[in-house]
């Protein structure tokens, strides 16, 4: 609360932007955001949204929220940015407490999922509002909004009102009225789900980009797992109110750690397993399978298997004898359902590299082999 | 070619229905009001003439000169004056109450709409009858006046303008309500939200946001609150003792003690056309906001 006083007095004494407000003696500048234990319970206590997330965002990291709807993952944003109050633990800005602050006091900015830009306004009206309500000076807030329209693309637009606009123009313009005051964090909740695939895709690059430019650290809420793995610098992976994985995308991709992370981050086999031996595990009554990982023997675990990482042979070829079941086409690839034992079927991904035709039937015989450095251990 | 007539077709319950309830009253009005007045009422449906309209500016004095009379002029002027502060001060009192409704948990909501419209299910005149009891000298008001010590002499509030202005308030409230809660509720909160995350505190947000976002329902409820204000005759009878005549009174005079049904036509004739007027003048500035947006 003391700061939080302290703050208000070196706004009014002319400090010339409302994120210049934390002592520059905080010397935490690595970490742009840490979130302490943070609950939140919504009905009356009956609905968890949040159960207990820690967690710690690097300045000008790309920093993405996966899960599926209803994990939490809006949540975790909407109580950053202030439009909701945990039940406990805290949050901080660059070392700044956030806790107790209205939205309009905090050093970040949204893009909503919805735009949200004022209809009633046009666009360098929109994206001076933040600007005018820091009361800047009138030459900055217009050589500021010219700034931003560059830096969104959106130039010659600027008298334009939203309803004129593109679903992607108001995207833009939604972002450009988040970044021009220069928020420490800029938070995103889903921003791309309404626009189409190919927008999307362009979007994709156009937010790197704008976060490499301006060097904000950009948090970033999606339940699209492609979106996230092409996008962000790491990931933290959500169900049920809890962050079960946090990492790079390729360690998120490669090494999931849990089988929701396996079974929601790309396509996955799972297969339950017995461990024989360190590095041996024991499936389908009897085939044995490596992997790198050691453990206790005789651990049950489920082994999970990217598709694409399975190899596909002639009959003999691979330890595991099965027969396709099914076979779909899919543009670039072609996946093989392939059925080891009746109610076991393993999906294995090869691309078209030979163009369209499959390199085996229906109904063809098949043996499938695990290298040992793709199959991932599983212990629940 | 067929459809567009099959189309106009379909049209024909809806034109015949304004066409037998609005413009043919209307014409009778205005055709009535260019008739000469009958001897004992009525009008005499032979003989044109403009008196109706030339007695609303004129008089004759004893020479027989017109003579620029300005009463009737300041009847509409008193009653225009009465309508514009009645809807500027409902709009006052029913902006945040709208306000609060829209950001109630919709259960609620549905049943605040119910408590608004609960008067509609008693008579205006009964609810005047209502305003008097409680305005009169030795009601309740006056008597909490008196026995708080805010005064010692009667409040005399009855039989004023401002017990008019207050009955009047009253009435059109929810016709206020209303278009603005409806406005309100279908306003986008994350626009809300958005405002605050940019910075904006809670007056800012009303001003740049909530309320030019709900000026729609502003201006819809306003119409709806000063038109028939103009017209109003039960409420300025009754709480205002009628010492103070309004355009809705005299007009009801005239087809009544006075008998002269051209006057009242042509009274209500320019009545209509001023608030006709009102409301182009209105579109054409809201157009032309339309316009610049594209």
């Amino acid at each position: 609360m003391a700061r939080v006083a302290t703050n208000e007095g070196a706004r009014e004494q002319g400090s010339s932007t409302l994120h210049a407000e934390v002592p520059p003696a905080q010397a935490q500048s690595n970490i742009a955001v840490d979130c302490i234990g943070l609950a939140k319970r919504f009905a009356g206590g009956s609905v968890v949204a949040l159960d207990g997330v820690s967690l710690t965002i690097r300045s000008n990291e790309f920093f993405t929220l996966l899960g599926p709807s209803g994990c939490g993952k809006t949540t975790l944003l909407r109580l950053i940015a202030g439009f909701e109050t945990q039940d406990e633990g805290s949050i901080l800005v660059q070392g700044q407490k956030l806790d107790g602050l209205p939205p309009f006091r905090r050093p970040v900015n949204t893009v909503f999922q919805s735009y949200a830009v004022f209809p009633h306004m046009s666009v360098e009206d929109n994206i001076a509002f933040g600007l005018r309500m820091q009361r800047r000076p009138r030459s900055e807030i217009a050589s500021r909004v010219k700034e931003m329209l560059a830096l969104v693309r959106l130039g010659g637009l600027e008298k334009r009102k939203p309803a004129q606009l593109s679903g992607g123009q108001q995207q833009r313009v939604a972002l450009a009225r988040a970044l021009a005051t220069e928020p420490r964090v800029l938070l995103l909740d889903e921003p791309l789900s309404a626009l189409d695939q190919k927008l999307r895709a362009g979007m994709q690059l156009e937010l790197k980009r704008l976060q490499n430019e301006v060097g904000i650290t950009f948090i970033f809420v999606t339940h699209d797992q492609h979106e996230a793995l092409t996008m962000s610098d790491r990931i933290a992976v959500m169900n049920a109110g809890r962050i079960l994985q946090l990492g790079t995308p390729e360690e998120i991709y490669e090494r999931p750690t849990a089988r929701f992370v396996a079974d929601f981050i790309g396509d996955t086999n799972l297969i339950e397993a017995r461990r024989v031996s360190p590095g041996r595990f024991r499936i389908l009554s009897g085939v044995e399978v490596e992997a790198d990982e050691a453990g206790t023997i005789g651990d049950d675990v489920t082994l999970a298997v990217r598709p694409e990482r399975v190899i596909l042979g002639a009959p003999g070829q691979g330890p595991l004898a099965g027969a396709v079941d099914q076979i779909v086409y899919e543009g670039t690839d072609t996946t093989y359902h392939v059925r080891l034992a009746p109610g076991v079927r393993f999906r294995v991904c090869e691309q078209n590299r030979g163009g369209a035709r499959p390199r085996f039937r229906q109904g063809d015989a098949v043996s499938l082999s695990l290298p040992a450095d793709a199959v991932r251990v599983l212990v629940e | 070619m067929s459809n567009v007539r099959q189309r106009a077709g379909l049209l024909t319950p809806a034109m015949a229905v304004i066409g037998v309830l609005l413009v043919l009253p209307l014409g009778l009005m205005a055709f009535v009001s260019t008739l000469e007045r009958g001897r004992d009422g009525g009008v005499i449906w032979s003989r044109h003439t403009l008196d109706a309209y030339v007695q609303f500016l004129f008089e004759r004095d004893l020479m027989d000169n017109l003579v620029l009379n300005t009463d009737y002029l300041q009847i509409f002027a008193r009653s225009i004056g009465l309508a514009t502060t009645t809807a500027v001060l409902t709009l006052v009192i029913a902006f945040p109450i709208a306000l609060w409704m829209a950001f109630q948990p919709p259960q609620r909501r549905t049943f605040l709409l119910f408590v608004v419209t609960v008067p509609f299910w008693t008579n205006l005149l009964v609810r005047n009858y209502a305003w008097i009891l409680l305005l009169r000298n030795g009601g309740v008001f006056d008597r909490l006046a008196q026995s708080t010590g805010l005064t010692h002499e009667p409040l005399n509030v009855l039989y004023s303008p401002l017990a008019t202005g207050i009955g009047l308030v009253y009435s059109f409230l929810p016709f206020m309500i209303l278009p603005i809660y409806v406005s309100l509720e279908k306003l986008d909160r994350r626009l809300i939200e958005a405002a605050f995350d940019l910075g904006a505190n809670r007056w800012h947000a009303l001003t740049r946001i909530i309320l030019p976002l709900s000026m729609p329902g502003i201006v819809g409820g306003f119409i709806l609150v000063f038109v028939p204000c103009l017209g109003a005759f039960v409420t300025p009878a009754l709480l205002g003792g009628g010492k103070s005549l309004m355009i809705g009174s005299l007009i009801q005079q005239q087809f009544g003690q006075s008998r002269n049904w051209p006057f009242g036509a042509a009274l209500a004739f320019v009545l209509l056309a001023l608030i006709v007027f009102a409301l182009v003048l209105h579109g054409l500035r809201y157009r032309r906001l339309a316009g610049r947006l594209t």
